[in-house]
């Protein structure tokens, strides 16, 4: 009835009735008579078996009486046939392949359920593929994860037989878990995961009893192998050549950490068990935190510290399953080495077992014999008990054999009663619930693990030393290079953010907890993130931004309370002392644009711990060249632009945490804040502004009739309002900053502009905003133009370094400036000022663009004075540009920054000797910081206490009393006339009088540390003395209530003989006081 | 069978976007699309010609394993170059490309080649999303585009071998280091030990796509 011509097969597909019953029939037919396959009839057998899968498909979503047939006739029988006859890759591989397509297209479940009774596919899962052809693995592997994404309670019967416990489905992907082809690994992966997600009581049991053991073992050997290369490969590192590899060991990593994650929150409370004693007492504790302390080599197991550092932090990150995270961390917090201490004398052969001791060791045997042994076990008991829980007499014997049972079964009695739900199960499980009660019961953890000698040996060394936090604690230490500490604080971050973290055990070592109110917070750690605040400070400090920043987000989680600022006012104070002078004002117009782009890649991209620790090249040691690619956070400044790059940031970073930490908000940051600019579709009075007509060609060729009108930091581009005369409409508005303006050649009532877009990328091309040329009147009008833009450029750009320069000085004057078009003239009159660090900004003087003309006279004005270099270039470059501001700025040089400010115009006080050196040491501090202690300073003014200003009393260079006094009269005097100061009326006289004053104390002064020429700068009130000296202005808070700004601390009264100068920041400020005290 | 190379790919994108009748039709053209019965597979192999050389790619769908962070990224990194597919009659599977696309770029090795595909272009008359959205989010992101239709197999072809143009460009190029296997790339048994005269010998070669 089947005739030979018949077209079937499926590669022509045209016939109609493909897809039916009659035609699985006839499959059928071809199937019985082809039982042997042979070169002949392979192709065709395999079409037959595609042509079936494919009418299966079909049924499934229209008939299903197919199904009925397939069953029927038994059909699964003969696929088993094809592939048991060694019937070769071809057949096998596309076996494989149609029952993927399958399985995985079959929607119904009693479909489903046809395709799994009889047990066929179970056959098809152990049968012993040739696993060396990758094509075949790789199809076989996915046919058993399309396999377990139909896993469910129903479904899972016919994988997990419960009376011959087997679940070959489980067990034979398992034992890829460490199959050289990545691929093969995730899919065994995904198919533990998916069979863990079923929640089949009797299933998951046989999981723990017979096969978590084995393979949790393996697989904590399989990681801690990878992690032993990791290190090996930081190890045999040089100059980052080993970075490939490593990053890939690195995700590695993570890929097992997240796995294991994945386990542990599928939150099968048992499997959790065991996989936490795995990973606890195989591997996190013997490698990771052993290797934090032991300096000996004895042991070959062992990995650097600081990879270790790095992985712990990886963990505490990613795992949050309480039981296991928390033991964790008691044991790095709490723990000494007792908990490695094992018992030799006790018992010798324990080593080498895999029994209670905490070792890194690798499993007795394979997981493919473990799981065969128990499989024989349970078929062989299964005759007397089929029970999934009898196989305590088997596990006994086999651990009899294998060691010493002393030990474990004295756990075990000790125990029972915990085990007794679980009566029956292997001592095995016992020893992991009693692990699991010592888990829950942090406080004594070390006591119910260890012995009684341990317990003696625990006893001596009790309280006194906690080798695991001492490591960490000292690994902060930042003095040569921040490689470990960026490790350190990482780990202390994560743990304080550890969900599974109990705070009651962080609060026992005042670590910060996010969110939780305290009163105290711990000294030794904010000591020691002040000291690697002072590192980044430095100059040449050697701690990167990644480090600096995290260890202000620390400081800030230990002393910011929900409700306030805990911070003691020493520990603020040291903190005010290095966070002022970090930054030196620079004249090259780069900066400008330095500072504002630094601002918005710090902004734009905030620190993620998770992200940070995913990077391998942290990893190495840090360095300093971009050659290598790594992000400029994460290593060393290389040359100068990145010097001041990394200083920038470090302004910003501890300004911001010095501000949140005094509960004040940001006024002066960014300079440029969208909000106070002309916006497009603004409305503006123009009413005796200058406005110039032009026509604006845009590159496309698009033309418009305009109005040029220039504002402070802006032009724009207007259009007349129709309802209100006067007023025009923004029709375009760009940062004067970013502008460029050229001339055309064979135009001359014509200019190009060009407008870039700040980039936010600094590696990205700067986008132009406006592409245009600007066609006027006539000439003159060009000519204006072209003036006022170029003449507003050099202005927006001058205001704003004078904005920097005020921000490096005072925190105080609120941002006052309001753009627009009325204040313009106003804001005009601010008086721009920089200076320069003469030994290195020297030659810029000669270079007109760069040097404001004031800053020239400063220096021609005060020459004659002893202690001022000689100023290169003084008087050859004032530019017509500046000239405007020569005469005005020697009269304000008090009072620049503080034009819009009268309270800044701050009195001035003197220390006396009275009142100085009153220090009470705290005995908690550390060494280093102890001098520092609660400065209560008192201060004495010649004027009125009533009129002065607590935001800004600042402290003059105290020289010899009389001089000083006679100067803080002058003070006063200046103090009358702040509104003259503010209005530049200051008459030349005083100001040179005052000039002289300044010159005239002539105190020795102590000579900055050979560095100091980037280092120094703080813009104070009185340029003169900034150009001479590295000032470091203090900011102390006296009774907690009144800030005091003492300026001018750093080399004050200490005489040049005295070389015992220590940059450290709190020990500045004490012999500071100390030397006022004596000269007093 | 041997071969030069092996590219790794996985595919990505929205639940119901034909991801794996896109890769079943890619690797198994055996199963026509008649009778509006949809069938998919997870996991294909297939051999095709680049350059002269053989090269095997093997393909691996993600779907069903969101719900594991720990697979989607391993599955991320072990990839040479990846399908990012959406449905062109349904602008959510659009609008989620952002996302996919980060999580790609998140978890892969930086040189993944990613490749664009706007599928179920048969349905024109449905069509949520044009095609110069689709060209203008790549152009954006600096990927490959294409639009296809898994079911007439129109560019089906073109899209799974234009990808692997790229990343044997890359290869050329020195970009990807094929010695190590993590990035998805194999080198094949008989090709590592003549490797290099193969390459000097055949560079000359003008590229030519086909499949076997």
């Amino acid at each position: 009835m089947f005739g030979r011509s018949r077209s079937w097969v499926g590669g022509q597909g045209r016939s109609k009735n493909i897809h039916s019953l009659d035609h699985l029939k006839y499959m059928y037919h071809v199937l019985t008579k082809n039982t042997t396959v042979t070169d002949h009839n392979r192709n065709l057998l395999v079409e037959t078996i595609r042509s079936i899968t494919e009418i299966l498909i079909w049924g499934d979503q229209n008939d299903s009486s197919v199904f009925d047939f397939f069953l029927e006739k038994n059909m699964f029988a003969f696929f088993l046939n094809i592939l048991r006859q060694k019937s070769g890759r071809y057949v096998c591989v596309q076996l494989l392949q149609t029952l993927n397509i399958l399985f995985e297209n079959i929607s119904h479940e009693t479909s489903l359920y046809y395709l799994l009774s009889n047990n066929h596919v179970n056959s098809i899962i152990v049968h012993k593929f040739d696993f060396s052809d990758e094509e075949i693995m790789a199809y076989y592997i996915s046919f058993l994860k399309t396999l377990s994404l139909k896993l469910n309670n129903h479904t899972v019967h016919f994988f997990y037989n419960e009376h011959t416990n087997d679940f070959a489905l489980y067990t034979e992907a398992i034992k890829f878990f460490n199959h050289p082809e990545s691929m093969v690994r995730i899919a065994v992966r995904t198919i533990t995961l998916n069979v863990y997600k079923v929640d089949n009581q009797h299933m998951l049991h046989y999981i723990r009893d017979k096969t978590a053991v084995p393979y949790f073992s393996n697989l904590v050997w399989f990681i801690g192998s990878h992690v032993i290369e990791l290190d090996k490969c930081v190890q045999t590192d040089e100059e980052h050549k080993n970075r490939g590899k490593l990053s890939d060991l690195v995700a590695e990593h993570l890929d097992h950490l997240h796995y294991l994650n994945d386990i542990l929150i599928i939150n099968c409370e048992f499997l959790n068990d065991v996989l936490t004693d795995h990973l606890l007492n195989r591997l996190f504790l013997p490698l990771y935190v052993y290797s934090l302390v032991s300096q000996e080599q004895c042991e070959d197991r062992k990995i650097n510290p600081q990879v270790s550092l790095y992985l712990l932090s990886q963990v505490f990150l990613i795992i949050h399953y309480q039981p296991l995270v928390n033991a964790l961390a008691d044991v790095i917090l709490n723990g000494d080495l007792s908990v490695f201490s094992a018992q030799p004398e006790q018992n010798p052969l324990k080593n080498s077992s895999n029994a209670g001791v905490r070792r890194f060791t690798k499993p007795p045997e394979s997981l493919e014999r473990s799981l065969e042994m128990s499989r024989q076990r349970g078929r062989k008991k299964a005759q007397k008990r089929p029970n999934y829980k009898n196989v305590g007499e088997e596990e006994e014997e086999e651990r009899g054999a294998e060691d010493g049972p002393e030990e474990e079964k004295a756990k075990g009695t000790e125990a029972s009663s915990k085990a007794s739900r679980t009566s029956g199960d292997t001592e095995e499980i016992e020893m992991v619930v009693m692990e699991k009660c010592k888990i829950s019961d942090v406080s004594t953890l070390t006591e119910q693990n260890i012995t009684d000698e341990e317990k003696t040996a625990a006893a001596l060394c009790e309280w006194s030393f906690l080798p695991f936090l001492d490591m960490v604690y000292n690994a902060l230490d930042c003095e040569k290079e921040d490689y470990h500490a960026l490790f350190v604080l990482c780990l202390l971050f994560a743990m304080t953010h550890s969900k599974g973290i109990n705070p009651a055990l962080l609060e026992k070592i005042q670590l910060p907890v996010p969110g939780q109110e305290r009163s105290s917070y711990s000294q030794v750690l904010v000591e020691r993130l002040i000291r690697i605040m002072n590192q980044a400070a430095q100059p040449d400090g050697r701690v990167r931004l990644a480090t600096l920043e995290l260890s202000c987000l620390l400081l800030k989680q230990s002393v910011l309370s929900s409700t306030q600022c805990i911070i003691k006012d020493v520990h603020l104070a040291c903190l005010e002392l290095f966070s002022g002078n970090v930054l030196l004002l620079q004249g090259e117009e780069i900066f400008l644009d330095m500072f504002e782009d630094e601002y918005r890649s710090m902004t734009s991209k905030p620190l993620n711990v998770e992200y940070l620790m995913m990077d391998a090249s942290i990893l190495l040691p840090p360095t300093g060249t971009p050659l290598t690619g790594i992000d400029f956070v994460k290593r060393l400044p290389c040359g100068d632009v990145e010097k001041t790059r990394r200083a920038i940031r470090v302004f910003f970073m501890l300004r911001a945490l010095s501000l949140q930490l005094q509960g004040e908000p940001e006024t002066q940051l960014p300079l440029t804040r969208p909000e106070d600019l002309i916006k497009t579709d603004d409305v503006l009075d123009l009413n005796n502004s200058d406005l110039i007509a032009c026509m604006v060609v845009s590159k496309d060729g698009v033309q418009a009739q305009r109005f040029l009108a220039v504002d402070v930091y802006q032009m724009s581009l207007v259009e007349p309002d129709t309802k209100r005369l006067g007023w025009g409409v923004v029709k375009f508005a760009g940062l004067l900053q970013d502008m460029q303006v050229s001339g055309v050649e064979d135009d001359s009532r014509a200019l190009n502009i060009t407008i870039h877009k700040p980039a936010s990328n600094p590696h990205a091309k700067p986008l132009p905003i406006l592409q245009a040329s600007f066609i006027f009147a006539d000439h003159i009008r060009c000519i204006i133009a072209k003036q006022r833009l170029a003449k507003g450029r050099i202005q927006a750009r001058r205001m704003k370094m004078q904005r920097i320069a005020a921000l490096l000085d005072l925190p105080v004057q609120p941002s006052s400036e309001v753009l627009g078009f009325s204040q313009s003239a106003a804001s005009a009159s601010q008086l721009p000022f920089r200076f320069y660090d003469q030994a290195r900004r020297g030659p810029a003087f000669a270079s007109v663009d760069k040097v404001p003309g004031f800053a020239v006279a400063h220096v021609a004005q005060h020459s004659p004075s002893a202690l001022c270099p000689p100023s290169p270039n003084s008087s050859t470059s004032s530019s017509a540009d500046h000239c405007d501001y020569v005469t005005a700025s020697s009269a304000s040089t008090q009072s620049t920054a503080q034009s819009s400010s009268d309270e800044a115009v701050g009195s001035r006080m003197v220390l006396t000797d009275s009142a100085l050196p009153v220090l009470a040491p705290a005995p908690a501090l550390a060494p280093s910081l102890t001098p520092a202690a609660q400065p209560t300073i008192s201060l004495l003014s010649d004027a009125d206490a009533e009129t002065l200003s607590v935001d800004s009393l600042t402290l003059l260079p105290p020289a010899d009393p009389p001089r000083l006094r006679a100067f803080s009269s002058q003070s006063s005097v200046q103090e009358e006339t702040p509104s003259a100061a503010h209005d530049e009326d200051l008459k030349p006289e005083e100001s040179s009088a005052r000039s002289g004053l300044l010159k005239g104390p002539k105190p020795t002064f102590f000579r900055p540390p050979p560095t100091s020429s980037i280092y120094e700068a703080k813009i104070a009130h009185n340029s003169f003395i900034k150009r001479q000296f590295s000032i470091h202005p203090v900011s102390l808070k006296i009774k907690q209530t009144v800030p005091l700004r003492l300026t001018y601390v750093n080399e004050l009264v200490l005489v040049t003989s005295q070389k015992s100068f220590i940059q450290s920041g709190p020990l500045l400020l004490h012999i500071f006081i100390q030397r006022v005290s004596d000269t007093f | 069978m041997a071969y030069a190379y092996l590219f790794k790919y996985i595919i990505i994108g929205d639940t119901g976007v034909g991801k794996s009748c896109l890769l079943l039709q890619f690797t198994d053209k055996r199963f026509q699309p008649v009778h509006d019965l949809t069938i998919g597979v997870e996991f294909g192999a297939r051999m095709i010609t680049i350059d002269g050389k053989q090269i095997k790619l093997q393909i691996w769908d993600t779907a069903g394993q969101e719900s594991f962070r720990s697979i989607t990224r391993s599955y991320y990194r072990g990839a040479a170059g990846a399908l990012l597919v959406y449905d062109i009659t349904r602008r959510d599977t659009f609008n989620h490309l952002t996302t996919w696309l980060e999580d790609a770029r998140q978890h892969s090795n930086s040189n993944m080649v990613i490749m664009l595909i706007g599928n179920k272009s048969d349905l024109e008359s449905r069509r949520e999303v044009k095609k110069e959205e689709g060209e203008a989010f790549a152009r954006e992101h600096g990927l490959i585009f294409m639009e296809t239709s898994a079911k007439t197999a129109s560019n089906v072809e073109e899209a799974f071998i234009n990808t692997a143009k790229e990343i044997y460009e890359k290869i050329q190029e020195g970009v990807f280091d094929i010695n190590n296997e993590a990035n998805g790339i194999k080198i094949g048994p008989q090709h590592a030990a003549t490797n290099s005269t193969l390459t000097g010998g055949q560079g000359g070669q003008q590229a030519g796509g086909g499949c076997c």
